[in-house]
């Protein structure tokens, strides 16, 4: 294998087109070691369009070679998309959060990958560049093709950025996992929400858990019935019933049965929503 | 302060204070383990492992591996003889002759220049399988029909005890109330950080030399000779330093080092072998799982009258000491009370999964679990405060149990009402839960070998006045070789840091059971003891035959006035030139009294018993059953404590272990195959994981051990089981009863749910 | 196994090592530069015992290509003593008892490194949080995050 480090984007399409069937975009390269090896590693943690965070047009733009220690250090993050500060605070250990980017949770496509959930309840689009440097924008939950995939083909593309837009000041996000130990633990059931809050009331509210399906899911229906629903206890309790309801989940003899992890997504459900909209009320 | 209490009061400090001069080289990075060996010339060996949980071998083809540019040598079954071997039954083989028991079972091995070329000519050997039925459960494995896994052991039993004293169905007849239950426990791995590695090394002047480190160096080349057919003074074993054993180390993985050593042999190069992460979990040697059935007779003022076990131990393919852990299992805990009527039935039974082997206290730990909840049940049923029952029935000092132990000193009752009192039992937090559980261990056996039953020990003096105590008992960090510094400086009168143990070469140490059964600070200690006082004594007859008028012995020198004073330097080469060469050496050997027990197991098993109770606070998060740890106390009788900074670093990891298999721990299986074989998913407690943990020692001594000592290093992980299981059941309303206890358990047991 | 120059900083010294750049930064540091101190512990980075600094975080080596360390400053346990000469965390991770077996204590001690770096005043909890990567069988963790809080507080007192 030769693994090399682009030291700009045109370097590394070159390189991307210069090595057809036989090179891979890294950017951690945690997983590299555990999988089958690629003859070309190009990694692309060095590009200053993977690794930039800032504020553009009202959106955040984070690279996607950012650690998940820079995502869940960053004060803009924390403070207008809170759930994603969260998601990326509870994976693995420090040593991981050191090395395992923002790009990479989503283009490993694990189930259950905490910052993949938080991308896609904040509502996250992921920028790729190709072999002839077009870009393109999806949304994250548009990205995945199955277990362990996604639509990006690590071998002509280059997931660069991913982009959300912040909180305003009637929103708020959350994050939330249940896991068997605290520390270097797959979780058993997460979830995220992104929700507005007008007048006491939900405008809209984006609902996510994990793992129910190859990608993060939205639980579309709950979502729905949630638009008008007032932030009450009540709203509670129906949002702990009918996300079990809406959705179907696995037992796995390493983590929990089904009856308990769809009893978890539940709770979890609840949880989620109502420290985002704890959230925005603290924010006005 | 009066000069004498001065002077006493600095040596405890300086004692206190004082860590063995290898803990430097351990925060360096410069401590040589296992994993670091290299030796000229080495070759690196490589394990085939067999794939199904029970096979028919048809055939074994090495040539392709053979024929890989860097491979030295293939061996197979054809290079042993298929006569097995075993710790306490003789069921085990270094590499399957034939038959293949579990997955991961040795087939064939390779030595090659590099761990690659290892590992691919491993896997280029090609075995034809005829698969054979297999049977994972023991219940299913007892049951007529089911696939028999070794011909000498029909039925699949590796080993059985049944056991009545006094009269237990009379006393279940009489009885005002009877509990009974039934508790599960997994396999539990000792988890230690550094995986067993080893290297051989074989030539004709000096033998089969084995580097790796060891609890019972001696032990293992007992049997390392045995099954190699050498004579045991040609086969050595060297230890580097250690890196956790847990009693998972006592005797290592045997057909690593016999595999390792025939290797050596076949190529006449070190062979260097390890098991990788994954193989400690597939094919290392986890504690026994158990099934355990209990029913206990009791009065309507709480006096235990008898206890009655059926108990099913899981042995997987192979057994190394798992008998012992049963019959540990099976009695130990029917000596924390006064019960005078005990029937018992233990079998250990093959099943095609893993071989087990032990785990710090022998299973104690797993009995506490049941024992100790069965305690509280019946408590509950009585109305009456677990914390009186157990002071009602406890063990105390001067009693004879019902299995023959001799309890020479016990302060149990004092551990729990201290435990209790520090735990707030009588200020109990509204929402929270409160268990307590007590606990005895052997400490120190003496009848693993009724005609070895003690230790021995050498002091030497050098010629620069230091002295070097050998000894065969081993320092894997439990702090045994602080202790003995202690103790050997304490007897001569020296600063701790002119002594150093030498105890890592079989050559030169004198020969040793090991550090198992908490033998160590008691037995080896006590032997550490009597070879320095000796030395003393002959340190003193030799300065006065050289001339000193006193012979009182301080901070390295023969105190006289201070006109004839003579260091110790001095003294040991005025020695060493008149005898043209000799050091002065004193010997020491400790044999404990011969024990009274008998073939039923009656009797004296041990030097001394320490006790420890401990107490647990936790809370339950109602919607999801995840479990909250406030806090757990521990409080220990191991007699006078030697040195306290070692003391509590037992503690603090005892109880987290204790922690780890109550909550987190255990081994998975999915059709014989081990599903959780990583660190990721067979979950020991993170530093985020682990409570408030708070100690204390009663402190009264004891008529054996060495300076009133006791042991500590097993039992302070048995009682924290009972513990937290009758917290979370004060707080959930009911026990759970299988390992570990889980968020989801507990939630089950709330909720009403049927499991699934 | 094809070998690739790579140019890095490893405890303050430029050097240039020829490696297959696939193999693990662990592997490299052990088996080619001779530095044994890091330890193996399981190879997947879920123990903690080979944790190195990578500029000045720690990281698993194992899980590290060594391709990735190009122009990078790698820091080992051997870095932080010099002789006789001990580094606070080490003096302190011997006072307080913080060592039984000692196998993740170079882990340990890099990962209490990197956090007293950064931050030199760190709460209990910073201090768990710092080390819950790093796997200790022995200790229960207690004496270790006593040795950490203790080197700082010595450091600050400096």
């Amino acid at each position: 294998m030769s693994y090399l480090k682009a030291l700009n984007l045109r370097q590394a399409v070159a390189l991307l087109r210069g090595n057809p069937g036989r090179i891979r975009v890294v950017a951690g390269a945690t997983d590299l070691s555990l999988q089958e090896m690629p003859q070309v590693a190009l990694d692309i943690t060095a590009l200053p369009e993977t690794t930039g965070l800032e504020t553009a047009d009202g959106f955040f733009s984070l690279g996607a070679a950012l650690t998940h220690s820079e995502i869940a250090n960053s004060h803009p993050v924390r403070h207008k998309a809170t759930a994603l500060t969260e998601a990326c605070a509870s994976i693995g250990s420090p040593q991981i959060r050191n090395v395992g980017t923002l790009g990479g949770n989503v283009i490993n496509a694990a189930p259950a990958a905490d910052a993949a959930v938080a991308l896609v309840a904040l509502g996250a689009g992921a920028v790729m560049i190709n072999l002839e440097g077009k870009t393109r924008e999806e949304a994250v939950e548009d990205l995945y093709a199955g277990f362990n995939q996604t639509i990006i083909d690590s071998g002509s593309e280059i997931m660069l950025k991913l982009v959300i837009r912040p909180c305003a000041a009637n929103e708020g996000s959350s994050f939330e996992r249940f896991a068997s130990r605290k520390a270097l633990a797959l979780p058993m059931v997460n979830g995220a929400a992104r929700v507005e809050v007008v007048d006491g009331f939900f405008r809209s509210v984006r609902l996510v858990l994990a793992p129910i399906n190859p990608a993060p899911t939205r639980l579309l229906n709950l979502e729905e019935k949630l638009q008008g629903a007032p932030v009450t206890e009540e709203t509670y309790k129906k949002i702990e019933t009918e996300a079990a309801a809406e959705v179907e989940v696995r037992a796995s003899l390493l983590r929990c049965t089904a009856q308990y992890r769809s009893h978890l997504i539940g709770v979890l459900a609840a949880r989620v929503v109502r420290k985002a909209a704890e959230r925005a009320l603290e924010r006005k | 302060m009066p000069k004498d209490l001065e002077t006493l009061t600095r040596e405890k400090k300086v004692e206190t204070d004082f860590q063995s001069s290898e803990v430097w080289a351990k925060v360096a990075g410069k401590a040589v383990y296992g994993i670091d060996l290299i030796l000229p010339g080495m070759l690196y060996g490589k394990i085939l492992r067999s794939p199904h949980p029970h096979a028919r071998i048809k055939s074994i083809d090495t040539s392709a591996a053979e024929s890989i540019s860097g491979v030295r040598t293939v061996i197979t079954a054809e290079n042993f003889s298929c006569k097995p071997y075993g710790i306490v039954v003789d069921d085990e083989l270094p590499l399957a002759c034939g038959r293949v028991r579990y997955i991961g079972d040795e087939v064939a091995a390779v030595a090659a220049v590099d761990w690659k070329t290892a590992e691919e000519a491993a896997k280029a050997i090609k075995v034809e399988y005829e698969v054979l039925p297999s049977v994972f459960k023991p219940e299913e494995a007892l049951a007529e029909g089911s696939p028999q896994l070794h011909e000498d052991f029909p039925g699949n039993v590796a080993w059985q005890r049944d056991l009545e004293r006094g009269d237990a169905d009379a006393a279940f007849g009489d009885a005002d109330l009877v509990v009974e239950s039934a508790f599960s426990i997994p396999a539990i791995h000792a988890a230690y950080l550094e995986p067993i590695a080893c290297v051989a090394v074989n030539d004709n002047y000096t033998g089969l030399t084995l580097h790796t480190a060891l609890q019972s160096p001696d032990s293992v080349r007992t049997i390392v000779a045995k099954v190699l057919e050498m004579p045991l003074s040609r086969v050595r074993v060297v230890g580097p330093v250690m890196g956790g054993g847990f009693g998972g180390k006592v005797y290592g993985n045997l057909n690593l080092y016999i595999i390792s050593s025939m290797l050596a042999i076949k190529t006449g190069s070190p062979v260097k072998m390890l098991l990788t992460r994954e193989e400690e979990f597939i094919a290392g040697r986890p504690m026994i799982a158990a099934e355990i059935k209990l029913k206990m007779a009791l009065c309507r003022d709480g006096t235990i009258l008898a206890r009655e076990s059926d108990i099913i131990t899981d042995n997987g393919a192979y057994s190394a000491q798992a008998p012992w852990v049963s019959k540990t299992i099976s009695e130990r805990n029917d000596s924390v009370y006064r019960i005078p009527n005990i029937k018992t039935r233990v079998r250990l039974v093959y099943t095609n999964k893993v071989p087990t082997g032990q785990y710090r206290s022998y299973g104690n730990q797993a009995a506490n679990f049941a024992t100790e909840s069965l305690i509280d049940m019946a408590a509950k049923k009585l109305g009456i405060d677990p914390l009186q029952l157990r002071l009602l029935n406890c063990t105390r000092k001067g009693d004879l149990t019902v299995h023959g132990l001799q309890i020479k000193s016990c302060a149990l009752a004092d551990c729990l009402q201290a435990a209790a009192d520090e735990i707030g039992w009588e200020k109990k937090i509204r929402g929270r839960g409160y268990g307590l559980s007590a606990a005895i261990h052997a400490n120190g056996s003496i009848v693993f070998d009724k005609n070895f039953r003690g230790a021995s020990a050498l002091a030497r003096l050098e010629l620069d006045g230091r002295v070097t105590i050998f000894t065969g008992e081993q320092d894997y960090g439990q702090g045994a070789h602080t202790a003995f510094t202690i103790i050997a400086a304490r007897a001569l009168g020296l600063p701790p840091g002119l002594v150093t143990i030498q105890s890592r070469d079989t050559l030169i140490s004198p020969f040793s059971l090991g550090a198992l059964a908490m033998r160590q600070t008691t037995i080896g200690g006590r032997a550490v003891q009597l070879a320095a006082e000796k030395l003393r004594e002959k340190i003193e007859i030799t300065a006065v035959e050289a001339g000193s008028e006193s012979t009182g012995l301080r901070e390295g020198a023969v105190n006289g006035s201070s006109a004839n004073l003579i260091d110790l330097a001095a003294l040991a080469r005025y020695y060493h030139g008149k005898t043209s060469g000799l050091n002065l050496v004193g010997e020491g050997k400790y044999v404990p009294e011969e024990s009274d027990y008998d073939e039923s197991g009656y009797g004296n098993i041990s030097v001394t018993y320490s006790f420890a109770a401990h107490a647990a606070e936790v809370e339950i998060d109602r919607t999801t059953g995840e479990l909250t740890l406030h806090r757990i106390v521990a409080v220990h009788d191991s007699g006078r404590i030697i040195n306290l900074l070692s003391a509590i670093g037992q503690v603090y990891g005892g109880v987290t272990q204790g922690l780890g298999m109550s909550c987190y721990e255990g081994y998975l299986f999915e059709a014989g195959r081990v599903a959780n074989s990583t660190f990721a998913d067979y979950k020991i407690p993170t530093s985020l994981d682990v409570p408030v943990i708070d100690y204390q020692f009663v402190e009264r001594g004891d008529p054996e051990g060495p300076y009133g000592s006791k042991g500590l290093g097993e039992i302070v992980m048995v009682p924290v089981l009972g513990a937290i299981a009758n917290a979370v059941a004060d707080a959930a309303g009911d026990w759970v009863t299988d390992l570990p206890i889980t968020a989801e358990k507990i939630y089950q047991l709330m909720a009403g749910w049927e499991c699934e | 196994m094809d070998n690739q120059e790579v140019v890095f900083t490893l405890n303050e010294e430029l050097v240039r090592v020829y490696a297959d750049p696939a193999e693990s930064l662990l592997t490299v540091l052990r088996d080619k530069l001779g530095l044994f101190g890091t330890k193996v512990g399981c190879g997947r980075g879920e123990c903690g015992a080979c944790t190195v600094l990578l500029d000045d975080q720690p990281v698993n080596s194992c899980l590290i290509p060594f391709g990735k360390v190009e122009g990078r400053r790698i820091e080992t346990i051997e870095n932080l003593s010099r002789g006789e000469e001990y580094h606070p965390i080490q003096k302190a991770f011997v006072e307080k008892g913080a060592v039984q077996c000692g196998f993740c204590s170079p882990g340990m001690i890099m990962s209490a490194h990197a956090l007293l770096k950064t931050n030199p005043q760190p709460s209990l909890q910073e201090i768990k949080t710092a080390i819950s990567g790093n796997l200790c069988r022995c200790t229960g963790y207690k004496q270790i995050e006593e040795a950490i809080a203790s080197a700082a507080e010595k450091k600050s007192r400096r």
